[in-house]
């Protein structure tokens, strides 16, 4: 007994003389609000550099790449009043001061990012970075210094916004829209918001670095101008090749682009023209669903897409249309057939052109015909040269479902 | 004396899966895909069956000797000299093996949520917490592998289940893989993964009913290498196999990428790395009483709780002997490597030899050979 | 260093003893009252409630009596001894021819008092007198008399104050031992209920009673209470806690290993799972034991309300059990270390709470932790009348001008409050302080090594957790060493019905609580069902 208590006693001791030590250092320990807590970050070309921005740039000899200019929008602690109704309803009009943006130039990201962190007291923290913006000259230069830096950062969220501005991504990150007390939340709101109405897919950074390195598909972003009233419109799908941006969609067809890879929820409008000049009907898509065969067909890969969508009754512009019987229904959904199938044809042809398959139709080829694959595609490379030539057929089933309240 | 034969099926195949079951998940996914793009499912699992014949193997040969600790039986299947000389590279595999999954999750732990905290620490402080621990009896061992089996389960199918939603189908077809070439390497490397499940020899000799060790193999190998499968389903089925490749630990991106419902959490990598503390805990629990067992039964000791500390000095210099992360990782590969030949093929050997030379310590082996506590 | 006296001298029921008495311990009585007056007041002096009272018995033999008149029940002294022993009833008249006559005659024939006991030794007859019973002894008369007479002044039996229950028996222990074992004994009229007596303390003499049920209870659990209990050499025992800390096995935890009780039902329920509890003379709390952990967030209610009402609520329990080790914790590493977990417009905003607070938050959450804890304390100590309104003070005023004067974040005060309150909602007190002591090391150690310092600190607690045992049941039992029958009643309470077994960890002898036949497939009848029910009947 006495012994073990010996031993006991001894072990005590040891394990405190291991803790003491312990206890002298904090060292990753940093406060809420020691912390720049950035939200979002904006890339740009460095433009005009002013002499004080000269001053900061130390580098011997610098890497032969065209500089960024980096702005960073930053919550300033305090300003952002804490719970709903605390300091009554100024949230609106104190969004100015709630959001500090920073901005600073380097030769890459990370040089960037340090020149401004010289500028402030605490230390910049990504953990809650919700939005990277980066403006379309700089992404059609390529993405492989922003995607590197922030796949390597342990502080950044998969689940961000990567998009590409048209025009300046500077001014995004000013941009004070009115609804939210943070503006940078508002557009990642936008955003967030998009994916449950149907009218964007769900496509995070993550995302975008899986599909931009998968050997048969390529990644897209979603394309952003700023409005006059301050707020943030997605005008669109900005398309890459490798890491490359090569072009843009329009809005409406981020629809066909849904609706080629079978997304859902469905959100997207159509007009129906029902042979006349007053005979337009407005059509909403709920559901889709997408099948996708591959075949080889003289060395060459063909896809036959499938796809069915259930659409509804939104609004006719006048009287001379009655939705009444079945067979009108049948002429809407004829209609809505052929121009659907147009749309999706142009989509494909315009990425086709670019050589980017955004749809992942190599991967299909990858999975399901490896034999193929492994004999004559194998890198990305010659899948973007291939998927040119890929051949694509299509067969689109539309089902009207429903037409709302109204008995005609 | 208290009744030492007391351990259940349950707590045998507890035991294993949570030794299994530890820092090597988080770079799993990337082997797995090195070795087989698409068909790293298949990989992990050709993986698992390659452990599994080692289990087996151990299992059978614990079921032979049951009342006999793994050094003894070996003394007695091939001699003292030789015996000594296996167990001697058990021993020294397995603090190898402790120092490197110590090493391993400290790098995570640095790299990923205590930047500034010097490695040793973490290092020190996960090997202390083992060898706190192995200062206690079988009994209290398999309590604490028992009590955190859920805790290892529970966060990884979360992880697992919350991910699936986002995962593609397509990302893990063929599922025989593109490129078969790196396989049987892979495979290896996955299997020694698996080399944790040698703590059934010290198991056996304290289970209610040996006779059951195999169906606790077989329950544990079907649980931990399911889960192996499933994670690396996840990851591959959410990342495709070229993205992992971009990743140093797929399993904490995925953790990182995944938000529990509500957002209660946004997302769960520094909670998950948290919860794994227990995971690599009973990892590194388990071999180092492995480790200091075998020490003492090598030179008979009847306590072996000295050796605990004695031990540490040691393990903790070979932890931080490799210089960067990327030769951390070139190190575990080889020994992992060599590992299976101790872990897999000296079992094999051994279990040859009693055939042949047709020993048994389950019928007659009382008589003959002393049983010791 | 106190048993050197002790250990010379075999005695039957304890070795301690006053020591006092010691050197009276084998002189036999003389049978002459002067003697025996004047050893007895060499021993007990002259104090000023010990009272000799001489009287001649059937008024011709000499005799005294010895008592204490603050300990003895004066009214039963004159009526049933004295008044009796002085005249000597005419039926008896004639009948005494020798002295030793006289001693059957006055046991059998003229005290009409059932406890009554005659002693021969000196030791025992001081002994007698200091449990306040009254001695006699009759010249010429070489035994003495002692007659229980003991009258302690005690509180009526009430509520138990810190288990109170909302649906279940009202009655708690009281202070006097015979009362509290009566308790027990109405509510388990079995001949299996033993009580053993022992008495332990040098100088207290406290008596001990070990209950357990024959035939259920694990026979080498009760002889090694027995044992553990006989080993104690101690001065006095005021209450129970002072056994509980010699029979526990581990002294360095701060998890009480032994359950302590103020409900005689509570007691009776563990009784019957084959527990042992010990009550003391003068302590309402009876201990139990073995304890496992779970039983401490178990409360009567749990069992005598529906089952999924009470499963609900024993589940919340121990969500305030879990939260009141690791909230504050949790808190201080997500603030410090990990912020990137919570929502980001939650971030901002904490960010912005905790702006002027010029402390880490570790130091702030410590600060309000200690200060909480010192409420606490002042809480209980302070008399009922003004308790009420310090804790308002405290709680509502100090917190808020803290909050106002930048001192702490509002969301430090949340979380403190929350966790204090979570570890109220614990029913036993012992093992609520346990957690609430660890808390603190938990937060020290988070604001070292953030979550990751959080999960080591919890994986330390957990594994001295399993390695504690009380009297050889694993402390985790029954989630470890996983029984699936012991599960019934761990996270919920499974109905009655089906908890058919007492805890194997246990080891009973008697392995069935209820039998599988009582509770089995006898369909209750639907008597006043409209469908079945004839009117017919209805007018008989």
């Amino acid at each position: 007994m006495g012994h073990s208590k010996l031993i006991r006693l001894v072990k005590l001791f040891l394990v405190i003389l291991l803790t003491v030590p312990l206890l002298s250092g904090c060292w990753d320990r940093l406060e809420i609000e020691e912390r720049a807590v950035v939200l979002g970050i904006s890339i740009d070309e460095a433009g005009e550099i002013s002499n004080e921005e000269k001053d900061s740039q130390i580098i011997q000899k610098p890497p032969a790449t065209s500089m960024v200019r980096v702005t960073v929008q930053i919550a300033l602690p305090g300003r952002i009043p804490l719970g709903p109704g605390e300091s009554g309803g100024s949230s609106g009009a104190g969004t100015q001061e709630t959001l500090w943006v920073l901005d600073s130039v380097g030769h890459s990201v990370d040089d960037a990012l340090m020149n401004l962190q010289q500028q402030l007291s605490s230390r910049l923290f990504f953990g809650h970075l919700r939005v990277i913006i980066v403006s379309e000259r700089v992404a059609r230069k390529g993405l492989e210094n922003i995607n590197d830096y922030f796949h390597r950062n342990s502080e950044v969220r998969r689940m961000a916004w990567l998009m590409i501005s048209k025009g300046s991504a500077k001014a995004l990150m000013k941009a004070a829209p009115k609804l939210e007390r943070v503006p940078t939340l508002y557009l990642m709101a936008t955003l967030d918001e998009g994916i449950r109405m149907g009218k964007f897919p769900s496509n995070y950074i993550g995302n975008f670095w899986s599909n931009s390195v998968k050997l048969g598909e390529e990644g897209y972003l979603p394309y952003v101008a700023i409005r006059k009233e301050q707020n943030i419109r997605v005008s669109g799908l900005a398309y890459f090749k490798g890491n490359k941006m090569v072009g843009t969609t329009s809005e409406n067809q981020i629809g066909a682009f849904m609706g080629i890879k079978g997304m859902n929820p469905a959100g997207y409008r159509i007009f129906v023209d029902l042979g006349g000049p007053m005979k337009n009907v407005m059509m909403t898509t709920t559901h889709r669903d997408k099948k996708i065969d591959v075949r080889i067909v003289n060395g060459r890969p063909r896809f036959t897409i499938h796809i069915s969508l259930e659409i509804g009754v939104e609004e006719k512009m006048s009287e001379e249309v009655a939705i009444s019987n079945a067979s009108i229904l049948k002429q809407i959904e004829e209609d809505e057939k052929s121009k659907a199938i147009k749309i999706y044809q142009q989509l494909i042809e315009m990425t086709q052109e670019d050589g980017s398959d955004i749809f992942g139709f190599g991967e299909m080829v990858r999975a399901k015909k490896p034999g193929y694959w492994n004999t004559r595609v194998r890198t990305k490379e010659r899948w973007q040269e291939m998927y040119k030539e890929a051949e694509f057929d299509f067969s689109v089933q539309m089902n009207v479902r429903r037409v709302g309240m109204k008995a005609k | 004396m208290e009744n030492t034969r007391q351990i259940t099926t349950i707590q045998a195949a507890a035991i294993l899966v949570s030794t299994i079951i530890g820092v090597g998940v988080l770079p799993l996914p990337l082997f797995a895909v090195r070795a087989g793009d698409a068909g790293a499912p298949l990989v992990t699992f050709l993986g698992m069956l390659v452990g599994f014949i080692g289990l087996m193997l151990i299992s059978l040969l614990g079921m032979r000797f049951p009342k006999q600790s793994f050094v003894q039986y070996s003394e007695a299947i091939i001699g003292k000299w030789l015996a000594a000389i296996g167990t001697l590279l058990l021993i020294a595999f397995f603090a190898i093996l402790t120092s490197l999954a110590a090493r391993e999750f400290g790098e995570v732990v640095v790299t990923s949520v205590l930047k500034n905290t010097p490695l040793e620490v973490t290092v020190i402080v996960m090997l202390l917490l083992a060898a706190v621990s192995t200062r206690n009896n079988l009994v209290t061992f398999s309590y604490i592998h028992l009590f955190y089996f859920p805790f290892l389960l529970g966060p990884a199918l979360l992880i697992v289940a919350l991910s699936l939603k986002n995962a593609d189908v397509i990302n893990l077809q063929p599922v025989w893989g593109n490129d078969q070439t790196h396989m049987l390497p892979g495979i290896l490397t996955i299997a020694a993964l698996f080399q944790g499940s040698f703590v059934m020899t010290i198991v056996i000799p304290g289970m209610c009913d040996p006779k059951k060790s195999m169906k606790a193999s077989f329950i544990a190998m079907l649980i931990a290498g399911g889960m192996y499968v499933a994670i690396v389903i996840a990851a591959v089925g959410v990342f495709g196999s070229e993205e992992i490749k971009n990743l140093l630990w797929p399993t904490l991106e995925l953790a990182k990428a995944t938000s529990l419902p509500a957002n209660i959490l946004e997302r769960l990598d520094a909670a998950f790395l948290a919860v794994w503390v227990t995971a690599v805990f009973t990892t590194l629990f388990s071999s180092y009483y492995l480790t200091i067992r075998f020490i003492s039964n090598l030179f008979r000791l009847k306590d072996h709780n000295m050796f605990s500390f004695f031990l540490l000095p040691f393990v903790f210099i070979m932890a931080v002997i490799p210089q960067n992360i990327l030769q951390m990782y070139e190190i575990i590969a080889d020994v992992g490597r060599i590992g299976l030949f101790i872990t897999v093929g000296y079992p094999a050997f051994l279990f040859i030899i009693s055939l042949i030379r047709g020993k048994r310590g389950d019928r007659d082996g009382t008589q003959q050979t002393n049983p010791a506590s | 260093m106190r048993n050197g006296s002790g250990k010379s001298k075999s005695r039957v029921v304890t070795k301690a003893s006053s020591p006092v008495l010691d050197a009276a311990l084998d002189i036999p009585l003389t049978g002459t009252v002067e003697d025996t007056i004047s050893t007895v007041l060499s021993i007990l002096k002259e104090d000023g409630d010990f009272i000799v009272r001489r009287f001649h018995l059937f008024g011709q033999y000499n005799a005294v009596l010895f008592f204490y008149s603050t300990t003895a029940d004066l009214a039963t002294v004159n009526n049933h001894i004295l008044k009796p022993l002085m005249h000597l009833p005419a039926h008896l008249e004639g009948r005494i021819n020798e002295l030793q006559q006289l001693r059957d005659i006055v046991f059998d024939d003229v005290l009409y008092h059932c406890g009554v006991k005659q002693e021969n030794k000196l030791s025992e007859l001081i002994a007698c007198i200091l449990r306040g019973d009254t001695a006699m002894v009759i010249d010429g008369v070489e035994e003495s008399f002692s007659i229980s007479t003991s009258n302690v002044e005690k509180r009526a039996i009430d509520q138990p104050a810190t288990e109170q229950v909302i649906r279940g028996p009202r009655e708690g222990f009281i202070e006097l031992l015979e009362k509290n074992i009566a308790l027990i004994r109405y509510r388990l009229p079995t001949p299996e209920l033993r009580i053993h007596s022992m008495e332990i303390g040098r100088r207290s003499r406290s008596k001990v009673s070990v209950c357990y049920m024959d035939g259920v209870t694990n026979a080498e659990l009760v002889n090694e209470v027995k044992r553990r209990l006989s080993q104690i050499d101690i001065d006095a025992v005021l209450d129970s806690g002072y056994l509980e800390q010699f029979i526990e096995d581990n002294h360095m935890t701060p998890f009480p290993q032994v359950q302590y009780t103020e409900r005689p039902d509570k007691v009776v329920a563990n009784l019957l799972e084959g527990r042992v509890a010990i009550l003391v003379n003068g302590s309402p709390l009876a201990l139990i034991v073995p304890t496992v952990f779970s039983q401490f967030y178990q409360t009567v209610e749990d069992y005598t309300e529906r089952f999924l009402l009470m499963s609900a609520i024993r589940l919340a329990r121990l969500v305030a059990l879990v939260f009141s080790l690791v909230f504050p914790a949790l808190y201080v590493s997500i603030i410090s270390f990990n912020p990137e977990l919570i929502p980001t417009e939650f971030a901002v905003a904490v960010a912005g709470g905790r702006a002027g607070v010029p402390f880490p938050a570790v130091v702030e959450v410590l600060i309000i932790e200690i200060s909480m804890e010192v409420l606490r304390e002042a809480t209980i100590r302070l008399p009922q009348q003004v308790g009420g309104a310090l804790s308002i003070v405290g709680v509502l005023v100090v917190g808020q001008a803290a909050v106002a004067a930048g001192f702490a974040s509002p969301i430090t005060v949340v979380i403190i409050a929350l966790t204090t309150i979570g570890s109220f909602a614990t029913p036993a007190y012992n093992a609520a302080l346990a957690l609430r002591l660890l808390r603190f090391p938990l937060i020290i150690i988070a604001g070292i090594f953030g979550l990751y310092g959080v999960v080591i600190g919890l994986i330390l607690i957990v594994n001295h957790l399993l390695s504690l045992k009380s009297f050889g049941v694993p402390y985790l039992s029954p989630l470890v060493p996983g029984g699936f029958r012991g599960m019934k009643d761990l996270i919920i309470r499974s109905p009655l019905g089906l908890m058919k077994e007492r805890p194997a960890s246990l080891h009973t002898q008697d392995k069935v609580r209820v039998d599988a036949d009582t509770s089995a497939e006898e369909q209750p009848k639907n008597v006043l069902d409209p469908s079945e029910f004839d009117p017919a009947k209805e007018g008989q």
